[in-house]
């Protein structure tokens, strides 16, 4: 079972971001973080973890560097009894408020794995964004907490903003390797509604994609989710792309348990009042082939035969014989993560 | 209803070319007679039809009885008011055969057209009384006096006693009333004879079954009648009778010689309605009944599948109660190996195709594919058998053609001088030959050509316009069939021959429409999984080939944690969308490549 804690608060909007974070709202923090202790106790009595069953907890945003550690000690005594103690504890972290104080609090509470919002290392990229942070800021955060002592670190690059280029990233990628972390996610930038950013602050660069992959991997991180590389493969990630339970805490945190999606309440204000208004989505069986399918296929994961009834299996072997798809007597994987959606269209009933 | 002598009564029809305002002088003279209430007014009162409404076209003929006035007496006046479209003229043919006359309407600005001259020569067969009837003379560029010059030199008719009407204003129409009265005779059926009446449409409905609509030459119909249809051979009890009216037909015991009723019978299907048949007294039948239509002749055909292949028999009941409103249509099942079961499906044209295609998919809710247009060909075998192909794919092997006929037309453009360059030009290099160039005056000139149809099934109408920036205007009529130098060209997509795709062209133009062919498959076809090679070929010879990359990324690349089912959704409507495109073999071909020759420059 994983546990997700969602933290939404930023400090300052970036231009493409429609996370559901505030920037106004610091004043409610207090109150929010009682209110997820109620959702939280709520949730543990509805997914009944028995001792040590929550594998990895993932505390993201909004940026859970602007909330004081202080505040996450409810949190964490209440899980207590359930964790693993081998847990994955990872929690966001943006370069401008991960200071040395919130990290040392953060380790002191179990916290071993930092995920770092760096984007970019490129101060004029990081202005496009809109980010709040520079290039320095973050290659001392990163270092800073490695001199703190966490185990795992990662950082977020994105790509394919406008005028990105291939030199850009391999400036990029060595700084990120010349620093201590054993994981890197990529994300395409997408424009979404609601935003500063419309279609003309990105561009189509499939070729660039490619490249960023091959010169990570080149380093020995392995590519094992479209968007994820790592010496490390964090446990966390995996286990939503395994459809594994998940409880989700926090304004907006989808939870999963068996064959029910859990919905709380997006808005703030709303939340801390009614944390307990949960909306239920029940999936269907073909819903949650269609998830494993396209789930497996992005990622190292792949799919498992035993799910795949007769036609579904044909248009997989074609595939394998079409040299898009590789097999093991159990499983289908995908050699080429970019191409997942359109091989999961083509095999979704 | 007041009860009228036949003397009384005026069968007349509204014909012209296309949107020379037919409809909205219906609309005029029916609201000068009182029968649509302003409240109840629309433009256009006559086109009932959703898809009439929106493109702005009459499609159907449609018939009202209206009652007037006129200098104390009592009159009932029959307005038919019929499309303009050349693809629709099996509607103005069965309209002008229950009328005495005809308004012929012509546009003031624009002048005689090319379906004002094949409406009046279809009104001269019938022996109809024509009257000329100048519309839109409220426009600005109004010359009333050059158009009815033009009716004189191009068409011979006398235009002296003629009509000028503004449809828009209303001016001129009560006086164009009254002339209509004066100059069309009324009927002159006898009354006391066993009854005789033409069906001249009929269609279905929901609620009362069959209706025919009917002109009764002679003696009367009345309500609870056994009639016969004489065609049919059948007898049945006339279960109710009506005068038409847009919106509210309205009952009646009687309808009586000379007049226009709809006839209700009960019947489940049109089958026993066809039109052109003759209705009489089943006890007392007539001697000889009226002398019909020719069954309407469709001049194109096409292919028209289901896109899921399970829709075959939802597809098969839609054509037949889409049949019930449009008796010209006609359709055979036929089977593709790329396409699977459909139905071959012949048209008046390339509106009629469209229009039709448009109704099936929306009133009967269907996803549809239709093949490209092709005309009937003749070919003459070498072991003597003439046989007659409708799909391309039907053609023998070529050393088991002797020859091949295509059918012709004869083609009646109508333009204003300066654009005859051009126009020889576009007619040349589609293979017209000239027959005739007439000056109307010293700006509008009429050509005649002969030119294989196959040559303005395909875009000729839309290279006319723009030829001519929209300015001329174009009939046809079929004469027959001529031998030609002709091929098929097969298309295949990733090795396999898409019969569906299949053309015959002329020889000297394959190469070109070959590589055309391929090259705007290239663009319509998407990125796939897989590379997708294309070939034009002629018998073994591969003419032209191009290839569809195979697609190397398509992902969304963004962090979603948890929210798994805002992906699956994004991805349920892709592949919503991809069900949309026609799968064959492995390969995704959405449904405008199957139309991409009509987009080919020849
Ligand atoms: N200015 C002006 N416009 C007119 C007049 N009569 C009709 N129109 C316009 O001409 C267009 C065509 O009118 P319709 O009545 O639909 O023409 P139609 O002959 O019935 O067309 P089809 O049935 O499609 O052949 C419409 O936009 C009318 O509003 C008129 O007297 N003056
Ligand atoms: C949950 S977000 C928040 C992380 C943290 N608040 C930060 O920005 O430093 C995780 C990552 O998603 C990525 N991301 C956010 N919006 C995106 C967008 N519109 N397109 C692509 N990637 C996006 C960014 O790389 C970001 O670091
Ligand atoms: S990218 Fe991160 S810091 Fe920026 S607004 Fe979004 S959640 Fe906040
Ligand atoms: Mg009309």
């Amino acid at each position: 079972m994983l546990l997700y804690l969602h933290i939404p608060y930023c400090d300052s909007k970036c231009h493409y971001c429609s996370f559901n974070s505030y920037t106004h709202k610091h004043n409610t923090q207090n109150k929010y973080m009682q209110s997820i202790c109620i959702q939280l106790q709520y949730e543990l009595e509805r997914f009944k973890p028995s001792h040590g069953d929550i594998k990895t907890v993932f505390i993201g945003g909004g940026t859970p560097s602007t909330i004081d550690p202080s505040y996450y000690q409810d949190f964490f005594s209440i899980i207590k009894p359930y964790i693993d103690p081998n847990a994955e504890i990872t929690a966001e972290a943006n370069p401008n408020s991960a200071t040395t104080l919130w990290m040392k609090g953060m380790k002191a509470l179990g916290v071993n794995r930092l995920s770092f919002g760096v984007q970019s290392f490129d101060d004029a990229k990081l202005h496009n964004l809109g980010r709040a942070h520079d290039k320095i800021q973050a290659i001392n955060a990163i270092k800073n907490a490695h001199a703190i002592g966490f185990e795992h670190i990662s950082l977020d690059l994105i790509y394919n903003a406008k005028d990105d280029t291939k030199e850009l990233f391999c400036k990029d990628i060595d700084i990120a390797f010349s620093l201590p972390i054993d994981h890197i996610s990529t994300y395409e930038l997408t424009i979404e509604d609601g935003t500063k950013f419309t279609d003309k602050d990105r561009q189509t660069n499939d070729s660039l994609a490619f490249f960023i992959a091959e010169e990570i991997t080149k380093r020995g991180f392995e590519h094992y989710e479209i968007s994820n590389f790592g010496r490390y493969q964090s446990k966390h990630n995996k286990g939503y792309w395994e459809l594994k339970n998940y409880i989700g805490i926090g304004a907006g945190a989808v939870g999963f348990l068996n064959d029910t999606r859990l919905y709380p309440l997006m808005d703030i204000d709303g939340y801390i009042a009614n944390p307990l208004d949960i909306k239920e989505e029940r999936l269907g069986s073909q819903e949650i082939l269609t998830e494993k399918i396209f789930l497996g296929l992005r990622s190292s994961i792949g799919i498992a035969k035993s799910l795949l009834n007769k036609s579904i299996r044909n248009k997989a072997d074609f595939l394998v014989k079409e040299e898009k798809l590789t097999q093991t007597d159990t499983h289908y994987y995908n050699p080429n993560f970019f191409l997942s959606d359109e091989i999961a269209l083509y095999l979704m009933p | 209803m007041a009860i009228v002598p036949q003397s009384h009564i005026r069968n007349f029809s509204i014909i012209a070319h296309i949107d020379h305002g037919k409809s909205t002088l219906a609309d005029r003279i029916i609201q000068e007679c009182g029968a649509v209430s302003d409240r109840e007014m629309s433009a256009q009162v006559m086109d009932t039809m959703d898809i009439e409404k929106e493109r702005g076209i009459t499609i159907k003929a449609q018939s009202v009885r209206l009652d007037y006035v006129k200098d104390g007496e009592a009159y009932v006046l029959n307005l038919i008011d019929t499309p303009g479209h050349v693809d629709f003229s099996y509607e103005v043919s069965r309209s002008l055969a229950s009328s005495e006359g005809a308004l012929l309407i012509v546009d003031a600005a624009q002048g005689v057209e090319a379906q004002t001259i094949a409406n009046v020569y279809i009104a001269i067969e019938n022996n109809l009384e024509l009257l000329p009837v100048v519309n839109k003379i409220d426009l600005p560029a109004a010359d009333p006096d050059r158009v009815l010059s033009e009716l004189e030199n191009a068409i011979g008719i006398d235009a002296t006693e003629h009509c000028l009407v503004s449809a828009k204003t209303g001016q001129g129409v009560k006086a164009l009333i009254d002339t209509l009265i004066e100059r069309i005779p009324s009927p002159k059926g006898d009354e006391n004879a066993s009854a005789k009446a033409l069906i001249y449409d009929s269609w279905f409905d929901n609620y009362l079954g069959a209706l025919a609509l009917v002109r009764v030459f002679e003696g009367s119909l009345k309500k609870g009648q056994m009639a016969k249809i004489m065609g049919a051979k059948r007898e049945h009890q006339i279960l109710d009778l009506m005068y038409p009216h847009p919106l509210a037909p309205t009952k009646t015991t009687e309808i009586k010689t000379g007049e226009i009723g709809i006839v209700v019978l009960g019947l489940k299907t049109v089958d026993a309605l066809q039109v052109g048949d003759t209705i009489t007294d089943a006890k007392n039948p007539t001697s000889e009944a009226i002398h019909g239509f020719e069954p309407a002749k469709p001049f194109v055909f096409a292919g028209i599948y289901p896109i899921e292949t399970d829709k075959f028999e939802d597809l098969r009941d839609a054509l037949n109660k889409l049949k019930l409103n449009d008796s010209s249509l006609s359709f055979e099942p036929e089977s593709s190996m790329a396409l699977g079961s459909g139905f071959r499906t012949g048209f008046l044209g390339m509106l009629h195709m469209e229009v039709v295609k448009e109704r099936l998919e929306r009133e009967f809710d269907l996803d549809l594919i239709a093949t490209a247009p092709t005309v009937v060909y003749e070919v003459l075998q070498t072991n003597g058998e003439k046989i007659e192909i409708q799909n391309p794919s039907e053609l023998p092997e070529p050393q088991k053609i002797d020859t091949i006929f295509e059918p012709y037309v004869k083609a009646t453009i109508l333009t204003p001088q300066e654009f005859v360059g051009n126009l020889i030009k576009l007619l040349s290099e589609r293979r017209g030959v000239q027959i005739k160039m007439d000056y109307l005056n010293e700006t509008r000139v009429l050509l005649e050509y002969d030119i294989p149809m196959n040559e303005i099934v395909m875009d000729f109408y839309d290279k006319l316009k723009s030829t001519t920036k929209g300015y001329a205007s174009f009939d046809y009529e079929p004469i027959g069939f001529r031998p030609g130098k002709l091929v098929k060209l097969d298309i295949k997509v990733a090795g396999d021959v898409v019969d569906a795709l299949s053309i015959i062209v002329p020889e000297e133009k394959a190469r070109t429409r070959g590589l055309a062919f391929v090259n705007q498959l290239k663009e319509l076809i998407p990125r796939q999984l897989f590379e997708v090679a294309i070939q034009a070929s002629i018998g073994n010879t591969v003419i032209a080939r191009s290839n569809v990359k195979s697609m190397g990324k398509n992902v969304t690349a963004k962090c979603y944690g948890g929210d798994i089912t805002r992906k699956r959704k994004l991805l349920e409507k892709q592949k919503a969308g991809k069900k949309r495109m026609k799968s064959i073999g492995k390969v995704e071909v959405p449904q405008e490549a199957f139309m991409a020759v009509l987009k080919l420059d020849s």
